[in-house]
């Protein structure tokens, strides 16, 4: 199953196999998702993202003031974002020393990220966005550009829409939604990361890599919309789940007592000054004695 | 199911209404900024945000923290993106690094500074943190809440709309963990009744108290925007 970009082996061929290299039946399967909002207490707001082996946190911050302060904008935040991957996230340890490529990617990120957030509406401050990739294996910016939206959307800033975000592109004679490393390693490989705003079909981030038709950008382009639009329902749904108690709480009082009532019960009774209170816990007390005595 | 969670660009209303907070408009139909709670029915379109940072906004009253001593006056915290500054002579005495004051704010200016006036210091006491937006829910329908939990604790409190509830006296232990049920809890209706209860300040009576469910609390989170304009004269009553 090895092979290089350049080796001369070829594995696989799309157009005859009916199944992907990892499992994957179509050719338009994602691999499968999981996001968790709320992870990090410290962070105003954060994201926990599983995708197919991809691992990766979002933590935002803000909007703050902007510092230092020439980095500040009258008329709009600034959206500063910090991709970095662990060591220990790739085969061959990464040097933790942010390269070019990190660079590159936070500044993609952070330019997607600005056109979802109502910049406007906080002159002067930064949006501090930090992605941490912990696991990786392909489509980690897009990874992160999911999960830095939906960290977004959990600080409670304004955003006109979420940002859902997906590989696509082409991988052993087929084109194919959502490369794994397998794929991105082929000797054909294309990989088109694309970030749209779902709502409007906006895009706000294509990169791509490699050799393609045009006939062939335009299919997969469509093809990574589609997902972009199956990804969205699961921010949605990890931004919900949070909330899911919505219910009116019929017995809520019940609880509320059991949550907090046992430690406090004695610290309660003992904070109330009224007389009338006190009146009650000593006939209550005398009760109690009579009893005794009884 | 009229209240429903939203997240930034779902639909709040297909058709033409008077914006609330918390929308913007596309292509004429208006759509949710943040992830909060909206409501379909009624005349406004409108989300309860249930996250967010503080946004000074006139006639506010917020609890500032000196955080900074200049010749003229005092660099104070309220929270926000800036820092305000107020000057000596709007106080009797000296202030210093650390010291809480509470103020009104009556200006902001479009890079959101804001403007203090009737500042007063506090003395002793504590402050409790609390996320911003969720203020209107301990302060309550015509300061409900406020009523509710500053008899049950016995203590003296001011809520700063700036997420910040200053405290003195009383049982603050227990303040603190009925604030933080609150606060985690906003979203949920008949908080109110849940908090009476847990008091049992006034005896609670099943039916009633189940009537009541209905019709005083159902509107209560949507609500809030009319009661941040309604509750602020009481937000700053102290306990006796």
């Amino acid at each position: 199953m090895k092979m290089g970009k350049h080796g001369s082996e070829v594995v696989a061929d799309y157009s005859k196999d009916k199944k992907r290299m990892d499992g994957r039946k179509g050719m338009d399967e994602l691999r499968p998702i999981k996001i968790k909002v709320g992870v990090i207490p410290n962070a105003d707001g954060s994201a926990y993202l599983e995708w197919g082996q991809n691992k990766v946190y979002a933590a935002v911050y803000g909007p703050r003031e902007a510092l230092p302060k020439h980095s500040q904008n009258p008329y709009k935040s600034v959206i500063k974002v910090s991709y970095r991957m662990a060591t220990f996230s790739v085969p061959e340890r990464k040097q933790p020393r942010p390269n070019r490529r990190d660079s590159e990617i936070s500044k993609v990120l952070g330019e997607a990220l600005q056109k979802a957030v109502f910049v406007e509406n906080f002159p002067n401050t930064e949006i501090s966005v930090f992605v941490e990739v912990v696991d990786a294996n392909a489509g980690s910016r897009v990874a992160c550009l999911t999960a830095a939206s939906c960290a977004l959307a959990d600080a409670g800033i304004p955003m006109r829409d979420l940002v859902a975000a997906t590989g696509t592109g082409k991988a052993f004679n087929e084109i194919v939604l959502d490369l794994n490393k397998d794929e991105e390693d082929a000797p054909d490989a294309v990989d088109i990361p694309l970030g749209i705003l779902p709502q409007t079909g906006e895009i706000v981030l294509l990169q791509m890599d490699g050799v393609i038709t045009k006939e062939e950008f335009n299919k997969a382009l469509q093809m990574g919309i589609k997902g972009c639009k199956d990804i969205y329902k699961i921010q949605k749904s990890a931004l919900k789940a949070k909330y899911e108690l919505e219910e009116l709480k019929l017995d809520s009082a019940k609880k509320a007592i059991k949550e907090e009532g046992p430690s406090q019960a004695g610290e309660e009774k003992a904070a109330k000054p009224e007389k009338a209170e006190k009146a009650e816990k000593t006939t209550k007390k005398e009760d109690k004695a009579k009893k005794v005595k009884k | 199911m009229s209240k429903k969670v939203v997240v930034p660009g779902d639909l709040v209303s297909a058709e033409r209404k008077r914006l609330g907070s918390n929308v913007f408009v596309s292509d004429g139909k208006v759509y949710s900024k943040v992830l909060g709670i909206s409501d379909d029915e009624g005349e406004v379109a409108s989300v309860v945000a249930l996250e967010g940072k503080y946004n000074p906004q006139v006639q506010d009253t917020i609890v500032g923290v000196v955080g900074r001593v200049v010749f003229a006056g005092y660099g104070i915290n309220i929270n926000s993106y800036t820092e305000s500054f107020m000057p000596k002579s709007s106080f009797r005495e000296e202030l210093k690094v650390g010291d809480i004051i509470v103020a009104t704010i009556n200006y902001v200016n479009e890079l959101k500074e804001a403007d203090l006036e009737y500042a007063k210091k506090m003395y002793g006491g504590e402050i409790i943190e609390v996320t911003p937006v969720r203020t209107p829910r301990l302060i309550g329908k015509n300061g409900s809440m406020l009523e509710l939990i500053r008899r049950g604790t016995g203590t003296e409190i001011i809520i700063g709309k700036n997420g910040r509830v200053w405290t003195r006296g009383g049982n603050i232990p227990l303040l603190k963990k009925v604030v933080k049920f609150i606060e985690e809890n906003s979203y949920k209706s008949n908080l109110t009744n849940t908090i009476e209860a847990f008091f049992g300040v006034l005896p609670p009576e099943a039916g009633a108290a189940k009537d009541k469910k209905g019709t005083t609390e159902e509107s209560e989170v949507m609500d809030q925007a009319q009661e941040n304009e309604e509750s602020d004269r009481f937000n700053t009553t102290e306990g006796e």
